[in-house]
């Protein structure tokens, strides 16, 4: 099994400690753990983005992120912050067609990609006079649009409705199925239940990665998030 | 659907040709076009000494003071992702006004041809440090307009001590004041040389619109999409810094023109610096030129006060809307 990224022994002074992980290739990794346990930091540091480690090792396959350009590393491996703000009035389109700045061309892939996410209908508008979730959708869609093997999300879910939720979460596995591999951080317990691998971070550390049933004991977690755990049915979601 | 960049750069220079036919025809010596064309092929010597003397050197540094204000506030705008960013009111003027002044009261004006611009720059250079500590990057509109009042007052300070210590030498006081009123009295050939160094600062700015646009919409996104962010920084303020001093140490303190050109452009043909950079530079040229034609059509009231007539109000305005 290739591996997509491997961090070793990353610190970032007040956000994570000693921190080694490993990531496969062609996989859906959720990234869990309460607020302020260092998940934005350890998606921002994996996608080699100031202000980065102060010490430690983040590499892409084989290669370290420090030996590669800036420009290739955006065909490498694309970054999606939980918020953006946006000063000007950039169209839903112009912003989309920003992933493709280090392909060096305006066009491939961004019809793409406003399609996937259900934006062409507003691809004309101002990102500035866009709904939360619409914000989230296009600054996915840009993340799409770099055909990076390598998607860093940062809680991409946060304020979608549930059909959105669901195709990002497709989208994601059909990236996967194609070589891809996609990390995001959510807080929802029972989605990631779903996913092929999980990292559950605590107070800036690694405190478990592995299949979901593993990570996810109820002991673990109630010390980490406080609350019972059972497995049950109940209101089940899917894709028509 | 969005005007064409290449329509409007066409548009704007036909303007700026316009502007610069009534600008060259028009003053205390009303000359006809033929007379014009006459006088700039040395074939009418009266006309052609007003021309090449007067008219054609105060045009030219009128344009390219234009073009570096209003290129420089763009690039200050999408450096600070604040669309009210701009040289005159975050104090890189002031700064350069105050580097100008204290060349001119030390006379090292009349040494070098060089010194006023030179101080001009540093003095701007110290100014945006200073912005730049105060208000970092993404700051809000208020943080970022009260490190220019505070920097304003600051330099205004400097500005003043050396007027005052200088009481005595009534020549160079002269000077000092031309510089806080800021105008294009008797600009010579000289002038124009200095202010030349505005055309590769604008050539150098040129193909950078794409990565101000990813620049522009936050920094750390810009380097996830392939940026070198800390470079294009760099670039961004040295270019800016090195327009506005050159602007000023020619012209003095000329407000408004890279806060109001910028503005008015975004509203016509949107937020894309690909299209606004080249436009800016023209529409700068544009509107300090047209100014001054209004200035001198109105009496002889100076540059500094005409943008400011026109940019004082504007400025409130957007304030106004952007409280929203």
């Amino acid at each position: 099994m290739k591996t997509a990224l491997r961090l070793e022994n990353i610190s970032v002074p007040g956000r994570l400690h000693a921190l080694s992980l490993s990531v496969d290739a062609g996989k859906v990794v959720g990234l869990i753990g309460p607020n302020g346990s260092g998940k934005s930091t350890l998606l921002s540091v994996a996608a080699g983005l100031p202000p980065g480690a102060a010490t430690g090792r983040v590499s892409w396959g084989t290669e370290p992120v420090s030996t590669i350009a800036v420009l290739e590393r955006a065909r490498r491996v694309a970054w999606v912050p939980q918020e953006a703000r946006f000063e000007f009035g950039f169209t839903v389109r112009s912003v989309v067609a920003q992933g493709r700045y280090a392909h060096g061309d305006d066009g491939a892939g961004v019809d793409e990609a406003l399609a996937r996410f259900d934006l062409l209908a507003v691809s004309g508008r101002p990102v500035d006079r866009l709904s939360g979730g619409e914000r989230q959708r296009v600054l996915l869609a840009r993340a799409v649009a770099t055909a990076a093997p390598l998607q860093l999300w940062d809680e991409p879910l946060a304020s979608l409705d549930p059909r959105h939720g669901l195709e990002v979460l497709a989208l994601a596995r059909s990236l996967a199925r194609a070589g891809g591999t996609v990390v995001f951080s959510l807080h929802d317990l029972r989605l990631a239940q779903e996913l092929d691998f999980l990292v559950l971070l605590e107070g800036g550390g690694l405190l478990a990665a592995g299949a979901p049933a593993e990570v996810l004991t109820p002991d673990r977690v109630r010390a980490v998030f406080g609350v019972e755990s059972r497995l049950q049915s109940g209101l089940c979601l899917s894709l028509p | 659907m969005k005007t064409a960049p290449q329509g409007l750069v066409v548009a704007g220079f036909s303007l700026l040709l316009l502007l610069a036919v009534l600008s060259l025809s028009f003053g205390d010596v009303r000359l006809s076009p033929g007379q014009l064309i006459d006088g700039l092929l040395h074939r009418d010597e009266f006309a052609a000494t007003i021309l090449w003397q007067i008219r054609l050197p105060r045009l030219l540094v009128a344009a390219l003071v234009g073009a570096a204000l209003s290129g420089s506030g763009l690039v200050m705008q999408a450096y600070f992702r604040n669309s009210l960013a701009s040289p005159g009111l975050l104090g890189v003027s002031a700064g350069g006004a105050a580097g100008a002044v204290v060349a001119i009261a030390l006379g090292l004006a009349s040494f070098s041809l060089f010194a006023v611009p030179f101080f001009a720059t540093a003095g701007a250079f110290a100014a945006t440090l200073v912005v730049l500590l105060l208000a970092r990057r993404g700051a809000s509109t208020e943080r970022l307009l009260l490190a220019g009042v505070a920097l304003n007052a600051l330099l205004g300070a400097v500005t003043s001590y050396v007027l005052s210590a200088h009481t005595l030498t009534y020549e160079r006081n002269a000077q000092v004041l031309f510089w806080l009123l800021g105008g294009l009295e008797d600009r010579s050939w000289e002038h124009v040389w200095m202010a030349a160094a505005v055309v590769p600062g604008a050539l150098l700015l040129l193909p950078l619109g794409r990565p101000m646009d990813l620049l522009s919409l936050g920094a750390k996104e810009a380097q996830s999409l392939g940026v070198d962010v800390s470079r294009l920084r760099r670039w961004l303020l040295a270019l800016s810094t090195v327009l506005t001093a050159l602007a000023t140490a020619v012209a003095g303190m000329v407000g408004f023109v890279g806060l109001i050109v910028p503005h008015i452009l975004r509203l016509i043909v949107g937020p894309e610096h690909r299209r606004l950079v080249p436009l800016s530079l023209i529409g700068g040229a544009v509107f300090v030129v047209g100014c001054d034609l209004a200035g001198r059509a109105a009496g002889g009231l100076r540059l500094g006060i005409v943008t400011a007539l026109v940019g004082g109000p504007f400025f409130l305005w957007q304030l106004g809307r952007s409280e929203r």
